[in-house]
């Protein structure tokens, strides 16, 4: 045998004696340049099987009390969680062919669209891609290289979104839209079965995530990223319809926890930066038109309170405007448009339940006006008007109003 | 798949079903081959074609080295074994690697090589399906082991999906022989084989990934210059983090083979508890350090050839250990630290032979080296020199004052975990959780097991890979 079986060999081993009393088995670190033999598991002498009955016992107490909790401060069963996986399910959508509209963005456009209300006016559900917390760009230069897509793209701008050019949640999402493995699939489609049962299920409502919320600023100056700095803002439903939670818009003190969390200066965007959004726009777009396809844009409303930070980091003429000529598209501005004048936005971002609706029946009209690749559907109900969402609507109301 | 997930506790809960089923023995060896496959084929169902290779060619480098007589016909059906497993590994896994430093290289002699990006996706696990099927033929060339007698119990052995991904790394000599008569759990081993996997998700799922992980994300992944706390406080995080995470996926391992009646080796045993560096290797992912020594430091010569060449095997072993964790520069300096720390402690055993710790002097020699392999951590967590840098200067101090990073609760979360991970390994640096286990009333059992259940279902784990997955 050239190997030695002296205990000398292991240059890892500590020469120094150790005294071991409940070290009741020895493990491949005691023995040196050997064949290991079978391991032996001692079993703990207790009441197994009673103790298993007892936790569980326990674990399904714990669990119906906490469940009973999370629905006291407002979560609903239904109300599933946005990820990666269910936009790759949307994104392979297009791939799979007929495709006729698909909404890009981010969360504007995802929380200010009602699908059934679009299909109401148009006759067409769109596919909701839109990504709360990143920029349209790569997802529009996705939807570019889709060959099946000859559809209709509708871009939702938040202006300190979209110019950013880069950033966000979207290379998470792509990447499991190009690459999503069997099990985290199936992982996926039994969340999403659970969450359709179980409240508590709330990324938002982790338990680190609830010990983090104790932290009482006592740090000066630390800087936390928005998606952080955001308690739960939506709720989300099959297709990704995605709305404000409701406890947005009745509770005054979430609401101005996320109000607070949006009013910050960013430094205006360098003007390179911007160019070069525009640039890789037009060239996404021609891509797209080129295949028969058709891309407008869209700008959300923002409130009063919020917009005067968002011209700072890039005004309308610098963006938006600019946008439209260089890139040759149509765009609906919400400034352009009375029945997008004074909806209400609980936290100055987004719009509330009711206002989506309202938002979404007007927006969707503009573009039929703009572009004959939508028109409105025979039996499309009458306009909508700001006065319809004008009154709060009493909360809590189902998910699936 | 991994532990933590929806698919796997619908896959266990199938397997342990099959499992128990009034079925003949080979019938349910070929039920656990095929569930070991599916297991590996939902993360990317090609690549089992690289565990079928693995398999096939050990099987029969094994079978060539019992039938070969003659010395060099030995060595050719060992060289088989040992080419075909690390060229695999150092094609998926070393590739970019190789290709990158070979272009810096020639850049540096002045010829401007921009080779393409290489693109080949990383297998889970490989490193440690390709050590196991190593370590069965160099066993045979050994000749520390006969070869297994069906090639149903080696295919087994290769692809058994508690070990499968991310250890404990088996020896066939521990788990062949496990196949050779039915194996099925008693209640007993059910049910503490349960509360072993619920101890290692709750170690993966809440501390590891919920409270610990960001932490260190905060400060490693971030532009940040940190100060002294948080470069600190990122770190030892870190340390905590890749600890839960990798003996809980250990003992969640350990915990399933229990509950299909299969037994296998402890792979930690409270690291944070050593004292000095020997001590640390021999409780920090046992099964790779003996692995190393057994295939690597003793063949290299071991300490039976002089001092100067044992400390050129030890060095040489903790690189290439280093090297394993992952293709970068930054974990072969990691090994290298670990591989100076080990010759310096082996150089002040031998200058001070007599020494022996007194009760205070131990903790603080147990203090110091669970500092400094805080520090080792630097390399591991970074991604890059200049990252590791500036967190080094950071924890000493060096680095300008900027505004904080983490906020006060990390601190505090920081804070409680590590002294909670440190102080529970010093209580239990020489007992076993089962002898403690043994000790405890059921009622405190069972609260203990349901709390952390319980922790779990809350913390919604999002199903993140375990970090030794990558390597």
């Amino acid at each position: 045998m050239p190997s030695s079986t002296s205990n000398s060999d292991a240059p890892l081993a500590d020469e120094v004696a150790v005294t071991r009393p409940g070290f009741v088995r020895l493990t491949a670190s005691d023995r040196p340049g050997i064949a290991q033999p079978v391991p032996v598991r001692d079993i703990p002498a207790r009441p197994w099987p009673r103790i298993l009955a007892a936790a569980l016992s326990l674990l399904l107490i714990a669990m119906g009390t906490w469940e009973w909790r999370m629905r006291a401060l407002g979560l609903q069963a239904g109300d599933l969680d946005d990820g990666p996986s269910f936009w790759a399910e949307q994104r392979r959508r297009i791939d799979e062919g007929d495709v006729a509209i698909a909404i890009l963005g981010d969360s504007r456009i995802l929380f200010d669209t009602d699908l059934a209300r679009f299909e109401k006016v148009t006759g067409v559900r769109p596919v909701q891609l839109a990504i709360a917390g990143s920029t349209a760009l790569p997802f529009l230069e996705d939807l570019a290289d889709a060959p099946k897509f000859k559809g209709l793209a509708i871009v939702g701008i938040a202006d300190r979104s979209y110019f950013r050019g880069s950033g966000g949640l979207g290379a998470v999402a792509l990447d499991r839209y190009r690459f999503e493995s069997p099990a985290v699939r199936l992982s996926f489609l039994l969340h999403r079965a659970l969450s359709r049962v179980l409240a508590f299920l709330d990324q938002k409502y982790r338990l680190n995530a609830l010990v983090r919320l104790l932290d009482g600023g006592w740090r000066a100056s630390v800087q936390l990223p928005i998606n952080e700095r955001l308690w739960k803002l939506g709720t989300v439903t099959d297709d990704r319809q995605t709305f404000l939670w409701a406890r947005v818009e009745s509770d005054t003190r979430v609401r101005a926890h996320q109000r607070a969390a949006w009013g910050r200066f960013l430094a205006p965007f360098p003007a390179a930066t911007i160019m070069s959004t525009v640039e890789r726009t037009r060239r996404a777009v021609a891509k797209i038109r080129a295949r028969g396809g058709e891309v407008v844009f869209v700008r959300p409303p923002s409130a009063a309170e919020l917009r005067p930070y968002e011209e700072q980091t890039v005004s309308r003429a610098e963006g938006w405007d600019l946008l439209l000529r260089r890139a040759a598209v149509r765009g609906v501005h919400f400034d352009d448009y009375p029945a997008m004048q004074d909806l209400v936005l609980p936290e100055y971002s987004h719009l509330s339940r009711a206002c989506a609706t309202v938002f979404t029946d007007a927006y969707a009209r503009a573009i039929a006006g703009l572009t004959p690749r939508l028109t409105l559907h025979a039996d499309a109900p009458p306009p909508l008007s700001p006065a319809d969402c004008a009154v709060a609507r009493p909360a809590p109301y189902a998910l699936n109003d | 798949m991994v532990f933590n997930s929806l698919t796997f506790a619908v896959f266990f809960a199938c397997v342990l079903a099959v499992h128990n089923l009034p079925l003949a023995w080979t019938t349910k060896k070929i039920n656990l081959l095929i569930a070991s496959y599916l297991f590996y084929a939902a993360w990317n169902p090609p690549f089992v074609i690289l565990l079928w290779i693995s398999t096939v060619v050990d099987w029969w480098a094994a079978k060539g080295l019992v039938r070969a007589e003659r010395p060099a016909a030995r060595r050719a059906w060992m060289l088989l074994s040992v080419v075909a497993n690390l060229g695999m590994l150092g094609f998926f896994k070393y590739g970019q690697f190789l290709l990158d430093n070979f272009s810096v290289l020639l850049r540096a002699v002045g010829v401007d090589y921009h080779p393409p990006h290489y693109g080949i996706v990383l297998p889970v696990g490989i490193s440690f399906y390709t050590f196991a099927t190593m370590s069965y033929t160099l066993d045979v060339y050994l000749r520390r082991a006969l070869p297994a007698q069906h090639f149903l119990d080696y295919a087994l052995f290769v692809t058994f999906f508690p070990h499968l991904v991310a250890g404990p790394i088996m020896r066939p000599t521990e788990l062949v022989p496990q196949f050779a008569q039915e194996r099925r759990a008693t209640a007993d081993q059910l049910c503490f084989g349960l509360a072993l996997m619920t101890l290692g998700l709750f170690q993966k799922v809440v501390l590891a990934d919920g409270f610990l992980g960001p932490i260190a994300e905060r400060v490693y992944d971030q532009e940040a210059i940190p100060g002294a706390l948080d470069a600190w406080a990122a770190t030892l995080a870190f340390g905590g983090q890749i600890f839960c995470d990798f003996a809980g996926y250990s003992t969640t391992a350990i915990g399933a083979a229990m509950c299909l009646g299969f037994a296998m080796p402890d792979n930690f045993r409270c690291p944070y508890a050593a004292v000095g560096f020997s001590d640390f290797w021999r409780r920090w992912h046992i099964t790779l350090s003996a692995w190393l020594r057994d295939y690597l430091y003793i063949p290299l010569g071991g300490n039976r050839h002089g001092t100067a060449r044992t400390y050129f095997s030890l060095m040489a072993t903790m690189l290439l250990g280093g090297l394993w964790h992952g293709a970068s520069w930054t974990f072969i300096a990691w090994g290298g630290l670990h591989g100076a720390y080990l010759a310096a402690e082996r150089w002040l055993r031998a200058r001070f032979a007599s020494y022996r710790p007194g009760p205070l002097v131990l903790p603080a020699l147990g203090l110091l080296t669970y500092v400094l392999i805080q520090l080792t951590w630097v390399f591991f967590r970074a991604k890059t020199f200049a990252k590791a840098a500036v967190i080094l200067r950071g924890m000493f101090g060096l680095n300008a004052p900027n505004a904080p990073i983490l906020p006060a609760i990390e601190l505090i979360i920081c804070a409680t975990a590590i002294v909670g991970l440190v102080g529970a390994h010093w209580l239990m640096r020489a007992q076993t959780l089962e002898s403690v286990i043994a000790r405890a009333p059921a009622s405190i059992l069972a609260s203990t097991w349901a709390a952390l259940g319980f922790a779990i279902v809350i913390e919604q784990g999002a199903g993140n890979a375990f970090i030794y997955f990558q390597f």
